[in-house]
């Protein structure tokens, strides 16, 4: 078992240097064009002293648009998952609204939130939807996942809605609120970049889109890089923590 | 007769009471606080704007739905084909895995403009940005459907020397078709927003672009209704697919 463990570990391993080499021998013999740099010049790029002030300036601001993003998407998720499981005749509505917010496009959002925000909260906001949309959709599931015998059990003892769904429903939605965790976070920074691209002040996406617009590749891969790096590692730590929720509530 | 539209009615309300909710408080906002109409027009007016000229809007939605239709299609054949293959060879899909869970948990989105830069401002790219982001969800969903077998079929196919051939068509291929569709309905919402997102960024043709050239010409009224058609589009996408779900569940079990 640990040996067709460690075999598949490292067959995935080799799998990942492959791709990288694959990327870097595109890259050097220029078999897609000058847009394909090889991973070395990326890297290098990225590690010149020189342009770390600009890399760090961007990702503070959108890994700051993420997180604000994240929670409280995360949050009002939440929230509104657990209003819609107290309040049963409520649920179809919201389940609809929150549907329809859903599929509207982020690039129709974003305008409308500029104009009647500002360009800075529009990322977060973006962001804060789509993390939002994915903990509802998984906490209201999660909520109705609760036993039989558990729910006559509380109702037997006489523990009333509030209690029930705190005690009762809310431990077993704990998987599923892991699960979304971790899905939400590559949507968290799709929004922030989104966001990013209709004109905020900083920024990774804003330096994705003025790279792309200006042809300077080594600054469009190594800001692509450090965002999928960032969201992989996240998405990791999350992984790692869905995990163990879940073998601690087997 | 009564009851039953009654009932109807009630049935709508209770699934759109919210929704009413959020468009009649922005009409209501909107009159009451004398928002000019390039800030933000009113629902009644975007709905005006569409009624007058609806055939304005036709052909470019018609060309974003063709272009996310392509797309999700090829980016389901590939990412079906290459399950396929890694399920047939223990060492590709230790190579491939990896790779698949990598490109589903960063934020694929943002390879759009590198695409773009790559293979140049036309449609192509739009259909191969499609069919990427398509591609890893097709890829991961099928290849979980090609290990999920039900209990003990595998076993009664060794038992009865199936050869791997015959295993592989008549019973891991059909499992596999639940996911597959699982799959479909998640991306077709997503492979129109995305359509939708490559258009706004490359300025081309289709709703994407109807979008930024009314958006840069302050006429917002357009431009939301573009992005209503785009939402309306979005969910037609979804609703065909859940469909299909249905249609194939219904043959499969």
């Amino acid at each position: 078992m640990t040996s067709a463990r460690s075999q598949s570990l490292m067959l995935g391993l080799i799998g990942v240097l492959v791709f990288l080499a694959t990327w870097e021998v595109i890259g050097t013999y220029r078999l897609a064009g000058l847009t394909w740099p090889p991973l070395s010049t990326v890297l290098a790029f990225l590690s010149t002293p020189a342009k770390l002030p600009l890399f760090g300036r961007a990702a503070a601001a959108t890994f700051t648009s993420v997180g604000i993003g994240y929670l409280c998407g995360g949050f009002g998720g939440l929230v509104l998952a657990l209003v819609s499981h107290l309040i049963a005749p409520v649920r179809p509505g919201l389940d609809r609204l929150i549907a329809v917010i859903h599929a509207v496009p982020s690039i129709a959002l974003a305008p409308l939130l500029i104009v009647l925000a500002s360009a800075d909260v529009t990322p977060p906001i973006i962001s804060g939807l789509g993390v939002g949309y994915i903990f509802y959709v998984a906490a209201t599931s999660g909520l109705a996942t609760a036993g039989a015998s558990h729910r006559d059990l509380f109702a037997v003892l006489g523990a009333g809605r509030l209690s029930t769904a705190l005690r009762l429903d809310l431990p077993s939605a704990l998987p599923a609120i892991a699960s979304a965790m971790k899905l939400s976070v590559p949507i968290a920074f799709i929004g922030a970049i989104i966001g990013e691209w209709f004109g905020a002040s900083r920024g990774l996406g804003l330096l994705i889109v003025s790279a792309m617009q200006n042809f300077q590749i080594p600054l469009l891969w190594s800001a692509v890089l450090i965002t999928a790096v960032a969201s992989l590692s996240m998405f990791a730590l999350f992984s790692l923590l869905e995990r163990l929720v879940q073998e601690r509530m087997r | 007769m009564t009851s039953t539209a009654l009932n109807s009615v009630s049935h709508v309300a209770r699934r759109y009471w919210a929704v009413a909710l959020v468009v009649a408080g922005w009409q209501i906002w909107v009159s009451a606080a004398g928002l000019s109409s390039i800030v933000l027009p009113g629902p009644l007016a975007v709905l005006r704007d569409f009624v007058g000229d609806p055939l304005s809007y036709a052909a470019p939605a018609g060309r974003t739905f063709i272009v996310a239709i392509v797309g999700l299609l090829l980016g389901f054949t590939l990412g079906g084909a290459l399950a396929v293959l890694s399920w047939s060879s223990r060492l590709l899909n230790g190579l491939l895995t990896p790779l698949g869970l990598i490109f589903t948990s960063i934020p694929v989105v943002t390879l759009i403009p590198i695409i773009a830069r790559l293979l140049g401002y036309d449609v192509r790219t739009v259909i191969a940005i499609v069919a990427l982001i398509c591609f890893f969800p097709a890829f991961v969903y099928v290849g979980a459907g090609l290990r999920a077998l039900p209990p003990g079929s595998d076993d009664l196919f060794r038992v009865f020397g199936g050869s791997r051939r015959q295993r592989f068509l008549r019973l891991v291929l059909p499992s596999s078709v639940p996911n597959l569709m699982l799959a479909f309905r998640l991306t077709a919402p997503e492979a129109v927003l995305a359509a939708v997102v490559a258009e706004f960024l490359m300025g081309t043709d289709g709703l994407g672009y109807m979008f930024r050239k009314a958006a840069g010409e302050f006429d917002t009224e357009r431009a939301l209704a573009t992005s209503l058609i785009a939402t309306i589009t979005s969910v037609a996408c979804f609703g065909l697919a859940l469909a299909a779900e249905r249609r194939v569940l219904r043959r499969w079990t």
